[in-house]
């Protein structure tokens, strides 16, 4: 009898309460159309069943995060932490359900039982002890702008230009914040950084449920804008964006966020970015869901590549806008190793390199790094460039 | 001053049993201008009516309260009781110390002087109301039926069957309506056609309907029972007392566009009847695409093949004037755009079509004579994905609500493709299938056995369009199975929305819509076919999706309302309205556009404002809008009101020291 396997589920409201309360509570609305499923990026993975519709349900019956055997609780972890926070789903969902968010509920229970990947746990860690999830040297975070003349923020200066962590230092993004400065310096804007004082916004250890590291992170952050006297801060992190923007308020920030896509598409329109050198090139761009979905934000980096001069600019065939396809490295997703033939970044690939282009533009430093690092591996000569950088290159 | 009576009620014990009576008559007895008080177990019934009529002619009363139930139940009673025995019913008041007072209440001590409070704040308005008759309107026993679809149609020719005269207005050259449009019909499968051609060949030729298509209200006035009209006939540019409609002038018309009748599965000329069997038979000319008007008198091709000389370019608008008694809205349904469905193709595929499109593609006069083609090669589709609640039951992004039909007309579609195409296969998504009408559910059940038709549960994200293929993505959530499924043709169910220029009629007709353009019934439940405004019905699709049968039922319900309105010469209207003390009026106007029934008129001679006694609604947002106070609702003036309000406060005061 003992290895017989339990076939029957009991109704664990108190499991129910608890997720949602820490943010499942849109699980009595769902109607089980499963629209939800088919528009999810892990359903383009062929091989991969992702039951998405399955989520709000089971969480109803308290069966979300909840197995007691060890064996079966690895597997829900397995997909409670697939999600990529892309929401697809939620664009299509007829009521306006929030999986990622039902998730994400599961998520911090886990957290709270220290029950979560570990490579995750590690990055959590480095975020909180030195302020990226790398644990780089909190005193080399600006190194990346050595040489340029960069001056810290100080009382007076209008911008805080905020790169984030991957801009600040990897190698290949480090090119962009760099690309992004040369821009702000040419178009003469009044702009600082924090440099070493500079700490990760903390989007990714949300997402990934560590919602009490991420509330200090986020205190200490809006403590350090108010010291320092921040009032408008430009990012080039879709995530920095979306989490200073939209959930930093709720812990007392009162500062104005710009994307750099904005501001720059700005700067055209007024005439004070001027783009003299032509671009010949075919370039297709690929919407950030952070920037995108979450944001609501699809022409301003359309107007930067149409205005610039020589460029072809394309789009995805019936993948673009809210319909784009997530990279695969939202929600913890860049740090989590799925097997080769199930990876949604392929696809995107695909889609992309199906459009005949040369360059894939992208406005957002993990798409970056998630389409640079899958290209390593294959042999195309397709380039990855943000679009700050082919803006620095035609000016 | 008056003498007033008071009648407390114990209604059984749905009073007494939280309200001491006799604390209650022996305090109102001591009340001011109270000459007489009494109480009766049921005052409602024969004695206690009895009862009040002894005591006015007795007691010489000249105004009675009776403390009773809420007005709502028994207002019409007392006021009767108190009519029989001479005294004006305006001045019956009822102090409703059931509703808000007993039945709110368990403690006998605090319900008391409650009960009290309540029947003396009364007692003052009754003090001052006055002797009011009822506003007599004549009715002018002629209904307006706008929109010619089956729900019009249906209402028209029962107004019309008992002897009254309608007039029937229709926006395009045809009437028919959608249910034209339609191939056959669930669940019996009978041709739409046939069983509505005959009508609309009745409506034609009845004597007593006077039908005006390509015609669109202009204006109107008036209220319940003497409505002024003005109806907008579109110029055809045919004249249609020589026309005998023989279609040459179609024919040889050089101009091709989409035809609106074939949802753009087929081409009409720019001189056109919409459809064969159309009623009246006569062509317009869509000035629009006309090559006359477009390039300045070159074609005009019909002119010279018309031997009856029927064309007329020089044809203007024409505005008809009118006089009704009641208005019948029927103005009907459109789908909701498949632009709207950018993960659908955005309407830009041309092998997803909606409903209606298929429904011309199955249709035997149909642009493709009944064969099924699919727009974009005219192969015959071989496999069907049909996919329900589109833009339907999506408060986020389209509609919440259901809409009604589609799950029904799905089962038809599915069911009628495999017979015309029986080695093609049928494929319905749909979540919850909705077959809640008379021979629905065995419909369904008989078209899934015999038409081996795969019904999936569930609404698929994407339709993706490979080469000539569509690849519907979804997910059957009863297995758990993602789908790619290759299609040959897509059938969206799209939801049905009210017509375009419901909105606009609305406001011309000032009757309410829901937050969707469905114009609001009076009551959900009790009075389905009525407008909130006296003298509007409600027919059809206009007031909510429904089918062919709940149609033609609302349209008759409408009509036996309109026939309940003529059935006497004048009705009467309640004389507790708004009226304007000419002293006061300073003629600011601020009433007039506060007003939502248009009742208020300035007279420009002696700049001051007057009252319509007919349209007043006795509302009284004009009373709280006058700056100076010159309006007043009758019998509930300001006076009545502040009396009332000082009574309650200062009875108040007092009931905290009564011992009760």
């Amino acid at each position: 009898m003992k290895d017989k396997k339990n076939l029957t589920t009991e109704i664990n409201p108190e499991i129910r309460d608890i997720l949602i309360e820490m943010g499942a509570e849109d699980i009595y609305k769902c109607y089980q159309c499963g629209k939800c499923t088919s528009a999810c990026p892990w359903f383009q993975v062929e091989i991969y069943d992702y039951p998405v519709f399955k989520f709000s349900l089971e969480t109803a019956l308290g069966a979300v995060a909840s197995s007691e055997d060890k064996k079966e609780l690895d597997k829900e972890i397995e997909l409670i932490y697939r999600c990529v926070g892309c929401e697809a789903c939620l664009e299509q969902c007829p009521h306006g359900i929030s999986t990622p968010n039902i998730l994400r509920a599961a998520r911090r229970l886990l957290v709270d039982f220290d029950s979560y990947p570990e490579t995750l746990k590690s990055i959590v860690q480095k975020t909180h002890n030195v302020g990226n999830p790398f644990g780089e040297h909190r005193e080399n975070r600006a190194d990346w702008a050595k040489g340029l003349n960069v001056p810290d923020f100080q009382q007076g200066i209008e911008y805080l230009y905020f790169p984030c962590c991957l801009p600040a230092y990897e190698t290949r993004n480090q090119k962009v914040a760099q690309a992004t400065v040369g821009i702000l310096q040419k178009c003469e804007v009044s702009f600082g950084i924090l440099g070493v004082k500079e700490t990760c916004c903390g989007e990714v250890i949300r997402r990934i449920g560590a919602e009490n590291i991420f509330e200090e992170v986020t205190k200490a952050n809006i403590k350090e804008f108010k010291d320092s006297g921040v009032k408008k801060v430009l990012v080039t992190s879709p995530h920095c964006f979306t989490t200073f923007k939209n959930e930093y308020p709720d812990f007392g920030a009162d500062f104005e966020v710009l994307h750099t896509t904005q501001y720059f598409s700005h700067l055209i329109d007024t005439g004070k970015l001027k783009l003299n050198k032509s671009f010949d090139k075919k370039v297709v761009y690929h919407d950030p869901c952070t920037l995108g979905r979450k944001n609501n934000i699809y022409e301003e980096p359309r107007n930067i590549l149409k205005n610039i001069p020589g460029l072809e600019f394309l789009e995805v065939e019936n993948f673009n806008r809210n319909l784009s396809l997530c990279c695969g490295a939202g929600s913890g997703g860049l740090w989590l190793e799925w097997e080769k033939d199930e990876r949604i970044v392929n696809v995107r690939l695909k889609q992309l390199m199906d459009t005949g282009a040369d360059i894939i533009a992208v406005a957002c430093p993990y798409c970056l790094q998630m389409f640079e690092e899958t290209l390593k591996s294959m042999d195309v000569d397709i380039i990855v460039m943000d679009i700050s950088e082919i803006i620095f290159e035609c000016l | 001053m008056k003498k007033i009576g008071v009648f407390v009620c114990h209604c059984g014990r749905n009073i007494s049993a939280t309200v001491n009576i006799n604390k209650v008559v022996e305090e109102i007895k001591k009340y001011p201008g109270v000459v007489f008080c009494t109480d009766y177990q049921y005052m409602c019934s024969d004695p206690g009516q009895d009862l009040i009529k002894k005591n006015i002619k007795d007691k010489k009363l000249d105004g009675i309260v009776i403390a009773a139930c809420s007005p709502s139940l028994h207002e019409l009673t007392f006021r009767n009781t108190a009519e029989k025995a001479g005294l004006n019913p305006y001045l019956t008041e009822i102090a409703n110390i059931r509703e808000q007072c007993s039945w709110v209440h368990s403690d006998i001590k605090e319900a008391t002087p409650k009960a009290i409070s309540i029947i003396e704040s009364i007692i003052e308005k009754a003090k001052l109301n006055e002797s009011l008759s009822p506003v007599k309107v004549k009715v002018n026993p002629k209904a307006l039926v706008i929109g010619g679809g089956i729900a019009g149609i249906q209402a028209s020719l029962d107004i019309a069957n008992s002897g009254h005269k309608v007039i029937l207005i229709e926006k395009s050259p045809s009437i028919g309506g959608h249910m034209a449009q339609l191939s056959e019909t669930f669940p019996t499968l009978d041709c739409s056609q046939c069983i509505l051609t005959p009508k609309m060949v009745e409506v034609f030729q009845h004597e007593n309907i006077n039908l005006y298509v390509y015609s669109e209200l202009e204006e109107i006035s008036g209220s319940v029972g003497n409505f002024k009209i003005k109806i907008r006939r579109k110029a055809s540019y045919v004249d249609n007392s020589k026309c005998t409609g023989c279609g040459v002038c179609s024919e040889k018309c050089p101009v091709s566009v989409d035809s609106e009748f074939d949802e753009g599965m087929g081409k009409r000329k720019a001189i056109y009847t919409p459809f064969p069997q159309a009623v009246p038979n006569k062509p317009v000319i869509d000035k629009e695409n006309c090559t006359y008007f477009l390039k300045d008198g070159k074609c005009g091709v019909c002119q010279v093949v018309c031997t009856l000389n029927a064309i007329d370019f020089k044809q203007k608008d024409e505005i008809i004037e009118e006089e009704v008694g009641a208005v019948v809205v029927a103005t009907g349904y459109e789908l909701y755009p498949m632009k709207n469905m950018l993960e659908y193709g955005a309407g830009e595929y041309p092998d997803v079509i909606n409903g209606l499109q298929f429904e011309r593609l199955l249709s035997a006069s149909g642009p493709t004579q009944g064969e099924i083609h699919r727009p974009s090669d005219n192969k015959i589709p071989k496999r069907i994905a049909f996919i329900s609640c589109v833009g339907s039951r999506d408060p986020e992004h389209h509609l919440p609500y259901c809409s009604k039909i589609c799950c029904m007309y799905m089962v038809k579609h599915a069911l009628l493709y495999k017979e015309h195409v029986p080695d093609g296969e049928a494929i319905v998504f749909s979540i919850d299938i909705r077959t809640s009408g008379k021979d629905y559910e065995e419909f369904l059940t008989r078209a899934k056995e015999e038409g081996n038709i795969l019904y999936i549960r569930g609404k698929p994200a994407r339709i993706i369009k490979q080469g000539n293929d569509l690849v519907v993505w979804c997910i059957n959530t009863l297995t758990g199975k993602q789908l790619r499924v290759k299609c040959d043709m897509v059938v969206l169910s799209m939801s049905m929305v009210p017509s375009s220029g419901a909105l606009d009629l609305a406001k011309a007709l000032r009757i309410h819509t829901n937050d969707f353009g469905f114009f609001t019934e009076a009551h959900p439940k009790l009075r389905p076919v009525e407008s909130l405004v006296p003298g509007f019905y409600l027919a059809g699709t206009a007031q909510g999706p429904k089918d062919i049968p709940d149609t033609v039922s609302q349209a008759s319900g409408a009509a036996a309302k309109v026939l309940t309105l003529f059935s006497s010469d004048e009705i009467s209207h309640s004389p507790i309205i708004a009226s304007v003390d000419e002293d006061l009026c300073s003629g600011c106007g601020i009433c007039i556009t506060t007003c939502p029934y248009d009742a208020r008129e300035m007279d420009e001679r002696k700049k001051i404002v007057s009252v319509n006694e007919i349209l007043c609604e006795g509302c009284g947002a004009c009373i709280s809008a006058c700056p100076s106070g010159a309006s007043q609702q009758k019998n509930l003036t300001d006076i009545q009101i502040d009396n009332m309000i000082s009574v309650l406060l200062r009875s108040n005061a007092k009931a905290l020291e009564r011992e009760c």
